[in-house]
C-alpha cells in the first residue's frame, strides 16, 4: 500500500474520531472537568437552602425536556415493548421523553411526543385538558375537591415548630444509622451546575449502591434522580432533565381549545369519591394482607414477606385476561415469562423460585410466601429462614 | 468494454502510476504545488502529490495526456488523473499579474460541470420515471382515503387528520414514503453516480477533462443532493395539490392539538421539505461512498437500500434501542417536529447535526476511495 493511500484514509478516520468524540465527549467532559463552580455545602446546609427556596416562592417557572431511562435488568417480558407509549408498564424498560412547561402552581403542560403523535396534559387554573392526537380526542377533566378540603400542600413534618436547618439536621441524624449522605458540588445536569446529594446505603446486603439526587445550583429545583445498582456503572433507573430553562414559558402553552373536528369528552373526577371508594376497596384487602405481612430486617436491607399463592395469582391473571382489558399486556403471558426466568433455590427453610433484577430480588417460596426487597439473593434467602 | 482484456492487473497499474510522475510533473505550476515540502499531510490533496518528482521544469501542462509508451490503453492511473485533475492553462508566474482570473475560471468550470450533470440527471428517463412514481403515490393515497374514510367514523389520528385538512396529506405522504420509497429513489441516482460512469467506461473521459477528482466528487454529490430535494419537493407538491383538490382547506390542527392558520401550515410544509430533503441528501452521501467502491452501479444501489432496510429492522428490535440514535433512518421521521406546538427546533437541530455527520463521514470515505482509485475500465 502506498503511503499516500494511508494518509488519504486518514481523513475518514479523523472525521470518524471527531464525530465519535463529539458524541462521547459530552458526558466525559462534564465528569472530568469538575471545576467546582458552586461553593461547597454540607448535606444539612444544602437541604436547608432547598427547603427555604421552595417555601419562599414555590418552584420557579421553567420548561424543559425530561428523560426517564430504566435498565432494571428485568426478565424479557412479552408485550412490554408493545404495551403502548402511555402504559405505565412501558416505563419499566427503555427510555422515554416528555416535555414539560411549568408556569405556576396551577399552570402546567406535559407533552409526550411519539412518532407522528402526541399526548398532552394541560392544566390551567381549574381547567384540565387531556389531548390525544392518535384518537383525536380532547378530554376536559374537572377536578372536584372535597368540600372544606384545601389543595393539599405537601407539609413537611413538624414544619411549624422547626426552622429548615433544624428539620434537615433531624432528618439526617435519623438517616445516619443506615445511610451515608454526602454532597458533590461538581455535577452538571442539563448544562447547569448542580449539587448532587449522594445517598449510600451502609448495609452490605443492599442491591442499591447509591442514589444521586441532583439539585439545581441556583434554584434548588430537583433536576435529576439516579439509582445505581451494585456492580454496574450506568444507573439502573434515571429520571431527569436533559434540557431546562428557568424562564416563564409562553402563555399559549397553557391555553387549549379543542380543535375543530376533534371528539370532546367531559369527565369529572371527584377526588372525595375516588379516594373514598378506592380506600374502602383497598382497606379490606390491605387489612388481610397486613395481618399476615411482615418486614424482616431494617433500613435498606428490609425484606417484605407477604403470603400468597401462585394459583390465586394465575387465576386472577386469567380473570383479567378474560375481561379483556383493551391494550393491556396479557397478564398470564407475562406471569409465565417471569416464572420462566426464575431460578429454583432451596435451603433448610424449604424451596422456592428466585427472580433477580438489578435493584429488586423476589423470592416465591413453595410454602406460599412472597419475599421482596432491594437486597442480594443471599440476604433474601436468609430472610426466608426467619419465620 | 473492449479494452478490458488489455487492462493490466493492478500490480502493473501501480507500477505505471509510479512511473508517470516523471512525465507529468512538469505541468504542475499551480500556486499550491510550489510548496517545497510534499510529504506533509495537507500536500496529499489530488494534484499536489504530482509535484513529488520535482515540479521545477517549465511549462507544457497541456501535453500530459500523452503518457509513456508503456501505458496500457484504457488505464487511467491515479497519478495521471491527479495531475490532469488540476491541469489548467499554464499561467505565468504570480509576479506576472492577473492572479484572480484562475479561481474565477475554476469556479465557472465547476458550475458548468454541475449544470451538465444536472441536465443529464433530469433528462434521464429512469430518473424522471422514479419522480413520477413518487408523485403518484400521494394521489393514490389521497383518493383511497377519500373513498374509504367518511369523516364521521372512528378514524385513527393521522387518517382523520388527513380527512379533516388538505395540508395534512403532505405529512402523511412523507411519513410513509420516507421509510423506503424515497431512500430507494435517491440511492439509485447517488449510487449510480460514480459506479455507473465507471461501469460504462465514461469515467475516464470525465477525468480526462480538466475537472479533478475532488471536484468531480463534489459535483456528483451536489447533483445527487439536488435530486434528493427535487424528489422531496415532488412528493410535497403532489400531496399538496391532491389534498387541496380532495379535502377541505382551512386552519390546520397540529399534533399538539393547537390550530394554526393555513399560511402557517404551508410554512411548516416548507420546513418539512427542507428537513426531509436534508435527510435524503445525507443518504445520498452514503450511496455515493458505496458507489466509489464498485464499478457495478446496481451493487452500490443495492448495498445502500439493504443498509436502509437493515437499519429499519434494527430500529424495530426493542432490545437495540440504544443503537437507534446512531442509525440514519431513525432521524428521517423526525420531521414530525414541525407538527408540534411550539415547533420542536431542538429535535430538528439534532436531526440536521446527525445528517451533517453522515455527510462528512461518508463524503470523506468516498473521497479517500475515489481519489486513490485506478480507473481500469
Amino acid at each position: 500500500m502506498r503511503r499516500g493511500t494511508l494518509v488519504r484514509w486518514g481523513l475518514p478516520v479523523a472525521v470518524a474520531s471527531v464525530i465519535g468524540a463529539a458524541i462521547g465527549a459530552g458526558p466525559v467532559i462534564a465528569a472530568v472537568s469538575g471545576d467546582p463552580v458552586l461553593p461547597e455545602r454540607s448535606a444539612a446546609q444544602l437541604l436547608a437552602d432547598a427547603t427555604a427556596a421552595t417555601q419562599k416562592g414555590g418552584i420557579a417557572p421553567m420548561s424543559g425536556t425530561v428523560q426517564q431511562t430504566a435498565s432494571l435488568g428485568l426478565p424479557a417480558l412479552p408485550q412490554l415493548s408493545q404495551a403502548g407509549g402511555s402504559s405505565p408498564l412501558s416505563l419499566l424498560s427503555g427510555s422515554h421523553e416528555v416535555k414539560v412547561w411549568y408556569g405556576a402552581a396551577d399552570k402546567l403542560r406535559v407533552a409526550m411526543p411519539t412518532q407522528m403523535n402526541e399526548t398532552n396534559l394541560i392544566v390551567n387554573g381549574g381547567q384540565v385538558w387531556y389531548w390525544e392526537s392518535d384518537t383525536n380526542t380532547a378530554t376536559r377533566m374537572t377536578v372536584k375537591t372535597p368540600a372544606g378540603h384545601k389543595r393539599p400542600v405537601p407539609p413537611l413534618p413538624e414544619q411549624a415548630a422547626l426552622t429548615p436547618q433544624q428539620l434537615t439536621e433531624q432528618l439526617l441524624a435519623r438517616a445516619d444509622e443506615h445511610t451515608a449522605v454526602r454532597v458533590v458540588n461538581t455535577a452538571e445536569v442539563a448544562g447547569r451546575p448542580a449539587y448532587q446529594l449522594v445517598i449510600t446505603p451502609k448495609d452490605e446486603g443492599s442491591l442499591v449502591r447509591e442514589v444521586r439526587i441532583a439539585l439545581d445550583g441556583e434554584t434548588y429545583v430537583p433536576l435529576q434522580v439516579q439509582v445505581y445498582a451494585k456492580g454496574s456503572a450506568e444507573p439502573a433507573f434515571q429520571v431527569g432533565f436533559t434540557q431546562v430553562t428557568f424562564t416563564p414559558p409562553a402563555e399559549e402553552n397553557f391555553t387549549f381549545t379543542p380543535p375543530a373536528g376533534a371528539k370532546v369528552e367531559e369527565r369529572t373526577i371527584d377526588l372525595a369519591d375516588l379516594v373514598g371508594r378506592r380506600v374502602e376497596e383497598r382497606t379490606e384487602r390491605a387489612k388481610d394482607v397486613a395481618e399476615q405481612a411482615k418486614v424482616v430486617g431494617e433500613g435498606w436491607s428490609a425484606v417484605a414477606v407477604v403470603p400468597f399463592s401462585l394459583d390465586d395469582l394465575s387465576a386472577e391473571a386469567r380473570g383479567k385476561d378474560a375481561s379483556g382489558a383493551r391494550g393491556d399486556a396479557d397478564p398470564q403471558a407475562m406471569l409465565d415469562a417471569v416464572l420462566k426466568s426464575a431460578t429454583p433455590v432451596s435451603g433448610d427453610w424449604g424451596s422456592g423460585k428466585l427472580i433477580r433484577t438489578k435493584l429488586v430480588t423476589v423470592l416465591l417460596t413453595d410454602d406460599g410466601r412472597i419475599l421482596a426487597g432491594a437486597v442480594t439473593p443471599d440476604e433474601i434467602v436468609k430472610a426466608a429462614g426467619v419465620k | 468494454m473492449s479494452t478490458a482484456e488489455d487492462t493490466p492487473p493492478t500490480g502493473t497499474a501501480t507500477a505505471t502510476a509510479q512511473t508517470t510522475p516523471e512525465t507529468t510533473a512538469p505541468e504542475t505550476t499551480a500556486p499550491e504545488t510550489t510548496a517545497p515540502e510534499t510529504t506533509a499531510p495537507e500536500t496529499t490533496k489530488p494534484g499536489m502529490t504530482a509535484s513529488r518528482g520535482g515540479g521545477t521544469a517549465p511549462g507544457g501542462g497541456a501535453t500530459v495526456v500523452a503518457a509513456g509508451p508503456r501505458r496500457a490503453p484504457g488505464l487511467v492511473s491515479v497519478a495521471e488523473t491527479r495531475s490532469t485533475a488540476e491541469r489548467r492553462p499554464v499561467e505565468p508566474a504570480p509576479a506576472a499579474g492577473r492572479p484572480p482570473a484562475a479561481p474565477q475560471r475554476r469556479a465557472g468550470a465547476f458550475w458548468r460541470l454541475l449544470g451538465s450533470e444536472l441536465a443529464l440527471t433530469f433528462r434521464r428517463p429512469r430518473n424522471l420515471l422514479m419522480l413520477a412514481v413518487l408523485a403518484v403515490v400521494p394521489v393514490v393515497v389521497g383518493i383511497g382515503l377519500r373513498l374509504v374514510g367518511a369523516p364521521d367514523d372512528d378514524l385513527s389520528g393521522m387518517i382523520a387528520a388527513v380527512a379533516g385538512n388538505s395540508l395534512m396529506l403532505t405529512f402523511a405522504a412523507f411519513s410513509f414514503l420516507v421509510l423506503l420509497l424515497m431512500p430507494v429513489t435517491v440511492s439509485v441516482v447517488a449510487g449510480d453516480a460514480l459506479a455507473g460512469e465507471a461501469g460504462g467506461g465514461t469515467l475516464r473521459y470525465l477525468l480526462a477533462a480538466p475537472a479533478g477528482r475532488t471536484r468531480l466528487l463534489a459535483v456528483k454529490y451536489l447533483n445527487a443532493a439536488v435530486y434528493a430535494y427535487a424528489a422531496t419537493a415532488v412528493v410535497a407538491l403532489s400531496a399538496l395539490v391532491t389534498g387541496l383538490v380532495l379535502f377541505p382547506a382551512g386552519p390546520v390542527t397540529l399534533l399538539s392539538g393547537t390550530t394554526i392558520t393555513m399560511a402557517e401550515g404551508l410554512l411548516r410544509i416548507a420546513l418539512a421539505v427542507g428537513y426531509v430533503g436534508a435527510a435524503m441528501s445525507a443518504l445520498a452521501a452514503v450511496a455515493l461512498a458505496m458507489s466509489a467502491f464498485t464499478e457495478v452501479s446496481i451493487g452500490a444501489i443495492a448495498a445502500t437500500v439493504v443498509l436502509v432496510v437493515l437499519c429499519q429492522v434494527l430500529r424495530a428490535v426493542p432490545a437495540l434501542d440504544a443503537v437507534a440514535p446512531y442509525l440514519l433512518p431513525t432521524w428521517f421521521m423526525k420531521f414530525d417536529a414541525v407538527l408540534r406546538s411550539p415547533v420542536d427546533w431542538a429535535a430538528l437541530g439534532e436531526g440536521l447535526r446527525a445528517f451533517g455527520a453522515y455527510v462528512v463521514l461518508f463524503g470523506s470515505i468516498a473521497w479517500a476511495r475515489f481519489s486513490g482509485k485506478d480507473i481500469t475500465s
